[in-house]
């Protein structure tokens, strides 16, 4: 018995050591899929770019985003100042660089949260189903019968406003929705036929949960993570927009716009930057979503 | 060819309606209607005129109530529901000749014995009324009547006796709304949803938080006006009352904020107004915490804060930088001496103080953009010398819940807020902010300022019989005020509203009241 079971364990190496060259060429692939679609690549290339600028931002701004001059307030775009001036005297430009960092963080931040909350309540609904299951499910119906903005504001009603409490309040709303993926996803996975192997050889649940089912909901949720940023920046903006989130001095998209809004008619520049930013970086993040799942769906093939 | 087709009729349509617009400007002022539509940016916290205290709601209940006495458009005293009054040698006697034949909207007539009942709800403390504070002294938390009595030797005569001499009472008088007897005998306090005086218009409906509404009185007894109703609107947002203007929903507008006015400017209909204000834009500084208690600190704020620059920041121009603890409009005002900007004086106070480093505190103030903007402009000015400033700002009712609570839970740090004396007196432009008995949650003086020699200058102008004298003592409390550096002493800003022109008759007074009983829409 115990030299059948080394046998298998060696077995199992070797099958995983033979499957090593293959994976790699599922990655080709998936890379020359991925390349066909232009639009999910261009997608891409501007995500990269905001996430250079939320790193480098600071440093290549031309101006202090949070130096006022009271002699240059309103100016449109113009050689000195590219995007413009706002109320203050503060450049645009500078203020939008060094914002990226603020908005797209607390984007990130909320969907990771969210997508591992949710993934792991996920996958613990779909294998053990019982009352886990009911518990997770419906308390994820009750979350989804309010809009997610709405959600997020009764959140941010609750926590009070401010950057963290709005990461917290958006990652509130991803839950559910990551939580259902995943239970389906762990469904799916679960009448496998390795999962009923690597039962039948006496693994322990946790370690078929996360070492055998897990990897095989990645896919859908790498999916669902990118196209959720799109959705946290638009609630994160949202929130500054009304006032609950980033303090209004911070240079962060929504706060900007939000104080804008007054000058829509008067100096126009003040909310089309922040406002086509915000768009820009939303539609590139859900076009490579789809880019990506387009690629990664099976039935797509 | 379909698109192209729904295109030309869209064009066409939005050629019609433009060249609709063109000739409707070009007839020139006539008013589509004949009613008027006010915007205004805050709210009307209650429709019961002896239980208000905030611009607005004074505003909104003076198309509906009179008063025996107001401060006409040259800031000059003037009999309403009084046709003449007299005071006595010792001005400790009052007597009023009411207007004969005046009655309340529901039939009751005006006459002394109205007076009375008013003033009797008033002085009732069960009633919870805002202005009740006004006609009692409170020494070391004991209260003495101002008035000590009122007696009606005829229907139309009332006389009022103080019990010691009160300078200002005309001015307060101004302030003192008469509601119909019957109608305080029958809703109580509820009186508030269901308005009735004398004035030129009568109640018709308060939806809270956003729309009062009143139509035109027929039976008024002085000029009729010209107007079938006044809906006074709650709009916020700055550029959404520029809209309203620009396409005819509104009238009049107040206030238009700087960076609306060359939007106002460049439509055709539209006219920018200014009148001189008694708003005096502040921030209050709790001398409790520790950082303010210095009043080197608090001095070198004010050293740090760029006072033309917020005025031209602010109003775009139309303004001034503060130069005393009031409004110049306001009476017994001084000049005094400026703290004119200068980092390095400030540093060096700073330094004195020993807050080299500057410190951390958080603002306080309205969520309006405007608001906003002035506390922005704040921090980044307070940044200079080093003073880290946290911009908090909050919904108005939130503000007051903070703000208005007792001494131990106090949290304010510095409050970004205005204030305007409707009466003009100096007495009212500093007591209820700056007195020692008046700090929260009893009134508004968040600087928890206690000066025995200030109270002291505060009293006795209010009790000094000659003009003389009343001058001396509140030029005094000016300057102790102003040299404690109480506040960030910031600017008054000059009355900006914008009218169609068609619209005559109406207008914004100094202290931001907008008098619209006599407005006319040209037909």
């Amino acid at each position: 018995m115990a030299d059948k079971e080394i046998k298998t364990t060696s077995a199992g190496g070797s099958y995983e050591a033979e499957e090593l060259p293959k994976a790699q060429s599922k990655v080709k692939e998936f890379v020359k899929k991925f390349l066909r679609r232009k639009t999910a690549v261009i997608a891409l290339v501007f995500v990269v770019l905001m996430i250079l600028v939320a790193i480098f931002g600071p440093y290549i701004a031309p101006y202090d985003p949070a130096a006022p001059d009271y002699t240059a307030m309103l100016q449109g775009p113009s050689a000195a100042h590219w995007w413009g001036t706002d109320e203050f005297g503060r450049d645009v430009f500078s203020r939008l660089l060094v914002g990226t960092r603020l908005s797209l963080s607390v984007a990130l931040a909320s969907v990771i949260i969210g997508t591992v909350i949710g993934t792991v309540l996920g996958l613990l609904a779909g294998y053990y189903g019982g009352i886990i299951e009911s518990i997770v499910m419906r308390g994820s119906d009750i979350l989804f019968s309010f809009p997610d903005i709405l959600l997020a504001i009764a959140v941010v009603a609750i926590i009070g406003p401010g950057v963290v409490n709005i990461v917290i309040a958006v990652a509130v709303f991803t839950v559910p929705s990551v939580a259902r993926l995943a239970r389906s996803a762990t469904l799916t996975v679960k009448e496998s036929l390795y999962i009923e192997v690597a039962r039948s050889l006496g693994c322990k649940d946790w370690r078929i949960l996360w070492v055998h089912i897990f990897p095989g909901t990645l896919q859908s949720l790498i999916v669902n993570f990118t196209m959720r940023i799109g959705t946290a920046i638009l609630a994160a903006a949202s929130l500054s927009f009304l006032g609950f989130g980033a303090n209004v001095t911070e240079p962060e998209w929504g706060a900007m716009l939000s104080q804008s809004r007054n000058y829509m008619t008067t100096a126009p520049h003040l909310v089309l930057f922040p406002g086509l930013l915000i768009f820009l970086t939303v539609l590139a993040f859900n076009l490579l979503g789809d880019g990506l799942r387009d690629t990664l769906d099976p039935k797509m093939k | 060819m379909k698109i192209k087709k729904i295109l030309a009729l869209v064009l066409a349509g939005a050629m019609t309606l433009s060249m609709a617009g063109l000739t409707a400007s070009a007839e020139g002022a006539t008013a589509p209607d004949n009613d008027l539509v006010i915007a205004i940016e805050g709210s009307v916290s209650s429709m019961d005129p002896q239980n208000i205290s905030d611009t607005n709601a004074i505003s909104a209940t003076r198309g509906v109530y009179e008063e025996l006495l107001h401060f006409d458009e040259n800031q000059e005293l003037e009999g309403v529901l009084a046709e003449s009054w007299e005071v006595s040698e010792d001005s400790l006697t009052y007597t009023f000749h009411l207007r004969e034949g005046v009655k309340f909207h529901d039939g009751t007539d005006f006459n002394s014995a109205a007076v009375v009942a008013n003033f009797e709800r008033v002085f009732d403390a069960d009633n919870g009324l805002k202005s009740r504070r006004t006609y009692f002294k409170t020494v070391d938390g004991e209260e003495t009547p101002r008035i000590a009595s009122i007696e009606t030797p005829d229907d139309y005569t009332v006389v009022f006796t103080l019990s010691e001499p009160y300078g200002v009472f005309l001015n307060k008088l101004t302030q003192m709304c008469f509601i119909s007897p019957a109608a305080i005998e029958e809703y109580g306090n509820d009186v508030m949803y269901h308005p009735c005086g004398t004035g030129p218009y009568t109640y018709q409906e308060w939806v809270e938080g956003d729309h009062v509404t009143m139509v035109r009185n027929d039976d008024y007894w002085g000029e009729k006006p010209g107007v079938d109703s006044v809906t006074i609107k709650e709009v916020p947002e700055a550029g959404t009352r520029t809209a309203m203007l620009q396409t005819g929903e509104a009238d009049l507008i107040y206030p238009t904020s700087s960076d609306q006015l060359s939007v106002v400017e460049s439509t055709e209909d539209a006219q920018i107004n200014t009148s001189v204000s008694n708003i005096m834009r502040y921030v209050t500084l709790n001398v409790n915490r520790e950082a303010l208690s210095d009043v080197r600190v608090r001095q070198a704020m004010n050293y740090a804060i760029d006072k033309d620059a917020y005025v031209a920041l602010m109003y775009g121009g139309y303004g001034e930088a503060a130069t005393s603890t009031v409004p110049s409009v306001i009476q017994y005002y001084e000049e005094q001496t400026p703290y004119t900007f200068d980092l390095e004086k400030a540093k060096s106070l700073m330094e004195e103080a020993g807050y080299a480093d500057g410190f951390d505190i958080t603002i306080w103030g309205d969520n309006t953009t405007q608001e906003i903007k002035g506390m922005t402009f704040i921090q980044q000015q307070l940044s200079q010398i080093g003073i880290n400033v946290e911009v908090v700002p909050m919904e108005p009712a939130t503000v007051s819940d903070k703000i208005y609570v007792p001494l131990e839970d106090a949290e304010i740090d510095m409050w970004y807020v205005n204030w305007s004396a409707s009466d003009f007196s100096a007495d009212s432009s500093m007591r209820a902010l700056l007195y020692s008995e008046m700090c929260p949650p009893t009134s508004a003086n968040t600087v928890y300022y206690n000066n025995p020699d200030f109270d002291a200058a505060m009293d006795a102008g209010l009790a000094a019989a000659t003009e003389e004298e009343k001058a001396e003592y509140y030029q005094t409390a000016q300057e102790l005020a102003w040299n404690d550096a109480t506040w960030l002493f910031l600017g008054t800003d000059q009355i900006v509203y914008s009218t169609k022109t068609y619209l005559s008759g109406a207008y914004v007074a100094p202290d931001g009241t907008i008098r619209y009983q006599n407005a006319v829409l040209a037909q």
